[in-house]
């Protein structure tokens, strides 16, 4: 029954999301990740660990967007978000022997990311989650598990076919994101929204030139308009997304490293890849390598 | 917080960016809601009518509707306000400030309706028989003393205004609270960052506050 | 036909008979339920003096303040100098202005200084330059003898030198009739006499043509010395109207008896 009631509001929601699926795969054709749940996974782990507590408990809270096709979304009627962060997330959960409908999906937004891992709101966050230095000196970042670069939606009959074309033109985003101040750097005019729908809907209108995030999320919406929108520019920066873990338990990074590489040499990486951002049309990229986990 | 210091222009530009944003609609909307409320409280009827109508409406929708109405829906409608641009002023800095002109003047309106009904009857009584028109009556007698007895009110309604300004940030409006967002979104640690951008608006309202303070002394009115 | 019923025909100025300024015909008024003007008939001469009395609610202020259309009537006609007053609207005002008003509570525009107060008028309705305006005006507060006070706010006056001003603001217009409606009514007693004195100086000039005045009062001594003519009203209608010496000597109707009565006794 859920399954149904999900797959409908999936298909409605666009070819970008179209082949994600829910949580309870395998008997449905379009599934996602095939996740393989770790049996007595509390035996795996030392005692007065984070992860021991967590395959103890049998629970896990995940902070993931809900806002961002291909990556982290969840429409206003579905259970539970899809997109390439919450198939990593079900990946996590299963090493701790936690189902993915076992999860407990929060929204987290840019601005609450790091208060939300400090006081324990949530256990781990995948929300696009860009690794920095600042990022890193208050709360854990494992990584990165994707790399990407921002780039530029644009009007398909629109003049901007490079970097430069951008000086003095209007160029939306996030309000507050980093892509809205590397595009002020490229000389343009940062226009600032609370959602990228709003900042889709601007370029559409005409009311900015361009809007600009990461390609992924640019690659869905230009899927969603073909006729009106297109993806320019090669990525202009790197954003290597990072899972975040509380530094009140350090352990965790060399878990999450150690589960992501895992997946990534086992395939379910590429398959999570190939069922949410991939639905766009890029190819299936080669797995970054992870940093290493700082000395505890 | 250093990172705050360290870019101490981009909080200063952020901050005139919102005193922009403020000034330019308190006087839109001194002199639209002006002249809302004489449209509401003269002969005409159906002036009367359509100015309670566009209060009535427009005070009780949220400002972020307003400004949903006019920065996200018009465009769709093809309505851009692009011309401005010829002047040098960048369309989004002007439809954030008609938006906030159109629900700021509903509330100056309602103010200043209070100030008329303060003066006495008998003033715009005296004007007419000296051959005053309405609005004669109401620019040489009536607004004059009305806005006097507006001020206290006024500076709330500004005040509001000053604070509704950061809604401009969801706007494409590069603001203070926009800046605040951006320099949160790159720091890990928020409170000081919040703190120091509160204490901007801190700053401007007491200046608000000081300003009508001392305007309601030096135009009190001796009855 | 212009004069009410009551009306005595050996009226010294019966009007109607050469140019009347004001004529009010069959003008009918009510308040909600109230019929506060019943079929007002009355025609005011050049330079004529009227002195309109009567008992608290009779009706006596609305009239005096149709007759520039601060009240607008339900019925009949008001005129002046044969054509009926305007709607509402830049021809009236501009009527208005020919038509200097006094009131109960004096109406000084409180936020402007006594001399601002005077060239109001001038300068945004007759469109006099400043200076002039200025000019005038000083003449007309001389005239009612507060000409030193011209650079103060109203509230920094008495209220017999605010009365006085009043009176010199409507004068600035050079109006061709002035209505007094009740203008020393909120005056403390010893004030009462030098707003009198200016009105009687109006009715009675040493020199010149006296001015057309309709005078709603209780003043009974202004109406004895001042008036040409004296309208009794009670409940809306023109009771009596005669001269002040036979109206204060004669009265015919009761309820005119009865109100000199009651206020004669003092």
């Amino acid at each position: 029954m859920r399954l149904t009631r999900t797959k409908a509001a999936v298909a409605g929601l666009g070819l970008a999301l179209s082949l994600v699926a829910c949580g309870d795969a395998g008997d449905d054709e379009s599934a996602g990740v095939d996740v393989e749940v770790q049996e007595d996974a509390g035996s795996e782990f030392d005692d007065g660990t984070r992860m021991k507590e967590l395959a103890d408990s049998g629970e896990v809270i995940i902070g993931v967007k809900f806002d961002q096709p291909g990556i982290g979304f969840k429409g206003a009627t579905d259970d539970m978000p899809v997109g390439f962060d919450p198939e990593l997330g079900k990946v996590l959960a299963a090493s701790l022997g936690i189902a993915p409908e076992d999860i407990t999906w929060t929204e987290t937004i840019s601005d609450n990311r790091e208060p939300f891992l400090q006081s324990g709101e949530v256990d781990l966050v995948l929300a696009s989650y860009s690794i920095t230095d600042e990022r890193r000196a208050v709360v854990g970042q494992a990584g990165p598990y994707y790399v990407t670069g921002q780039q530029l939606l644009v009007a398909s009959d629109s003049d901007i076919d490079s970097l430069d074309d951008v000086k003095g033109t209007e160029v939306c985003s996030v309000t507050g994101s980093t892509s809205l101040e590397n595009i002020e750097a490229e000389g343009a005019t940062p226009r600032g929204f609370d959602t990228y729908s709003e900042c889709v809907d601007q370029v559409l209108s005409g009311a900015v030139d361009a809007m600009t995030t990461d390609g992924a999320i640019l690659l869905g919406y230009a899927a969603e308009h073909p006729d009106e929108l297109k993806v320019v520019v090669e990525p202009f920066s790197e954003e290597r997304y990072g899972v975040g873990y509380s530094l009140d338990h350090p352990e965790m990074c060399q878990w999450i490293v150690d589960t992501l590489t895992a997946a990534q040499e086992d395939g379910t990486w590429e398959e999570a890849f190939a069922a949410t951002l991939g639905a766009s049309g890029v190819e299936t990229p080669e797995p970054p390598a992870m940093d290493e986990c700082p000395a505890a | 917080m250093e990172l705050v210091l360290s870019n101490f222009d981009l909080y200063l530009s952020a901050f005139r960016l919102t005193i922009g944003l403020f000034l330019v609609s308190a006087v839109g909307s001194l002199l639209l809601g002006t002249l809302l409320a004489a449209m509401r409280v003269g002969p005409i009827a159906f002036m009367s009518k359509a100015a309670t109508v566009y209060i009535t409406v427009v005070r009780n929708t949220p400002l972020l509707i307003i400004f949903v109405f006019v920065i996200i829906g018009l465009p769709k409608l093809g309505i851009l306000f692009r011309s401005v641009e010829e002047l040098g002023i960048s369309s989004f800095f002007f439809r954030a400030c008609l938006a906030l002109t159109l629900y700021t003047s509903t509330f100056v309106a309602e103010a200043i309706r209070s100030g008329i009904n303060a003066v006495p009857l008998g003033q715009a009584e005296a004007a007419r028989a000296i051959g005053l028109t309405f609005g004669g009556t109401m620019t040489q007698v009536v607004l004059p003393q009305a806005f006097r007895a507006t001020v206290p009110p006024l500076a709330s309604v500004f005040i509001a205004l000053l604070k509704n300004t950061s809604v401009a940030y969801a706007f494409g409006i590069l603001e203070a609270t926009a800046r605040m967002k951006y320099f949160t979104n790159i720091s890990g640690n928020d409170l000081p960052i919040f703190l120091i951008f509160a204490a901007g608006y801190v700053v401007l309202v007491e200046i608000i506050s000081f300003g009508a303070n001392r305007l309601e002394r030096r135009w009190r009115v001796a009855r | 036909m212009t004069v009410s019923d009551t009306a005595t025909s050996d009226n010294p100025h019966q009007p109607g008979t050469d140019d009347p300024l004001v004529v009010l015909d069959h003008v009918d008024k009510h308040f909600g339920d109230l019929h506060v003007l019943r079929d007002i008939n009355v025609s005011i001469r050049r330079g004529e003096v009227v002195v309109v009395i009567g008992p608290s609610g009779s009706g006596k202020s609305t009239l005096c303040r149709t007759i520039n259309r601060l009240e607008t009537i339900d019925g009949g006609t008001i005129s002046l100098n044969g054509v009926p007053l305007p709607e509402e609207g830049k021809e009236l005002a501009a009527l208005r202005a020919e038509v200097g008003m006094v009131f109960q509570s004096f109406n000084l525009f409180a936020h402007k200084t006594i001399l601002e107060n005077v060239t109001l008028g001038l300068t945004k309705v007759r469109k006099t330059p400043k200076k002039s305006a200025d000019e005038a005006a000083m003449r007309q507060l001389k005239r009612v003898g507060v000409a030193e006070q011209a650079g103060k706010y109203p509230a920094q006056l008495s209220g017999g030198q605010q009365q006085r001003v009043a009176i010199a603001r409507a004068l600035a217009m050079e109006p061709q009739l002035m209505l007094f409606d009740e203008p020393t009514s909120a005056l403390d007693p010893e004030m009462i006499k030098e707003v009198l004195d200016v009105m009687v100086g109006l009715a009675k000039p040493e020199q010149g043509e006296p001015m057309t005045m309709v005078v709603v009062t209780h003043e009974m001594g202004f109406a004895r010395t001042a008036a040409d003519r004296v309208l009794f009203m009670a409940d809306g209608q023109i009771v009596e109207e005669n001269t002040p010496e036979e109206f204060f000597t004669n009265p015919r109707s009761d309820r005119a008896k009865d109100f000199l009565g009651k206020i004669l006794k003092h």
